[in-house]
C-alpha cells in the first residue's frame, strides 16, 4: 500500500492530486509548459514508492481530468514505459479512464499498446 | 454598357484574436474557443475537438515564435458550410520552420490513426518528441487536416480543417 503521507504532491495550477493507498486519482486540466519538471517527478515518486511497497497494481485514476495537453500525455506513455521494463521488478498500472471523455477515450489504447503485458484501461463510471 | 460586378469582399472570420506569444494565455484563448463553438455551433463534440486544436496549434506557435516586437499571434475561426477552419499565424524562428516542415510531411503520409500511434512510439523511445504528438493529436483526436502557408515578412500559418460534425 501507498502511504499518503509520504507522497506529497506538487503544487500545479488547475490540477488536484490525491493520493490513496491504491493509487493516485486527478482532476482538472494539465496545460502547463513543462509537466514532467512538476508532475512527472511526482508520478516518478509514486512509481519508484509502489516498486518499494511490492504492489502488485497501482491505480492512476484521470477521469476527472477533462484536458490535457500532449506533453501531459507524455508523462502517462513514461509511465507505461516505466512498468515495463525487461528483468526490472514491476506492477500492473491500472488506468481508471471515462470514455466519454475524447482524449481519455483516443489516448489510453494507444499508450496500453506502448506495454501490453503492464497496463490495464479500465473504464470507470 | 456591360454590367458591375462588385468585387467579392473578403470573408470575415467569425474568430480574429491578436495576442502576444505568451504561453499562459493558452488556457484562456482555448477556453473562449471551446465556449464560442459550444455556443455557436450547438455541439460539445466540436467545441472538444477544438480545445485540442486550439491548444496544440498555439502551444506550437509559442514554443517556436520569435519573441520580437512583432512576434505576434493571430487566430482565425471561420466556418465554410460544413467544413471550419482553425488558422493560427506567427513569426516562427526560422530555425524550426524546416522541422516543422518535416513535421507536417510525416505526419500527412500517414492515416491520422497511423500517425498517432506512431507518434505514441516516438515519444515513448525519443526524449524531444512531443511536437509531432501534439500535430498527429489534432488529425486524430480533433479530426482535422492541416496545412501550413508561409507568409510575407517570414510569418507561417497553419491551418487545421475539419468538419462541424
Amino acid at each position: 500500500m501507498l502511504n499518503p503521507s509520504l507522497l506529497v504532491p506538487p503544487d500545479v495550477a488547475n490540477v488536484e492530486v490525491r493520493v490513496a493507498p491504491v493509487g493516485i486519482a486527478l482532476f482538472g486540466s494539465i496545460t502547463t509548459k513543462e509537466p514532467d519538471r512538476s508532475l512527472g517527478v511526482f508520478f516518478r515518486k509514486v512509481h519508484e514508492a509502489a516498486l518499494a511497497e511490492s504492489l502488485t497494481e497501482l491505480a492512476v485514476d484521470v477521469r476527472g481530468l477533462s484536458f490535457v495537453n500532449s506533453s501531459a500525455i507524455r508523462l502517462f506513455i513514461d509511465w507505461a514505459i516505466w512498468v515495463s521494463q525487461p528483468g526490472r521488478p514491476t506492477y500492473r498500472l491500472r488506468f481508471v479512464r471515462n470514455p466519454s471523455v475524447t482524449w481519455q477515450r483516443v489516448s489510453f489504447p494507444a499508450i496500453a499498446q506502448l506495454a501490453a503485458a503492464h497496463v490495464v484501461i479500465e473504464d470507470g463510471k | 454598357m456591360a454590367e458591375q460586378r462588385e468585387p467579392t469582399p473578403p470573408e470575415r472570420p467569425l474568430v480574429l484574436m491578436r495576442f502576444r506569444p505568451v504561453w499562459t494565455y493558452i488556457d484562456g484563448v482555448r477556453e473562449f474557443c471551446r465556449f464560442f463553438c459550444q455556443t455557436t455551433f450547438k455541439t460539445s463534440d466540436l467545441a472538444e475537438r477544438a480545445s485540442v486544436v486550439i491548444q496544440e496549434t498555439l502551444e506550437n506557435a509559442v514554443k517556436y515564435s520569435t519573441q520580437g516586437d512583432d512576434a505576434e499571434l493571430e487566430l482565425r475561426i471561420q466556418n465554410h458550410g460544413e467544413q471550419i477552419e482553425f488558422s493560427v499565424s506567427s513569426l516562427p524562428d526560422p530555425r524550426h520552420l524546416s522541422t516543422l516542415r518535416e513535421e507536417l510531411s510525416s505526419i500527412a503520409s500517414q492515416t491520422p490513426e497511423e500517425a498517432y500511434v506512431a507518434a505514441f512510439l516516438r515519444a515513448a523511445t525519443e526524449p524531444d518528441a512531443s511536437s509531432r504528438l501534439g500535430l498527429a493529436r489534432i488529425r486524430h483526436e480533433g479530426r482535422a487536416e492541416l496545412s501550413l502557408e508561409e507568409e510575407p515578412g517570414g510569418r507561417i500559418r497553419i491551418t487545421a480543417t475539419g468538419t462541424l460534425c
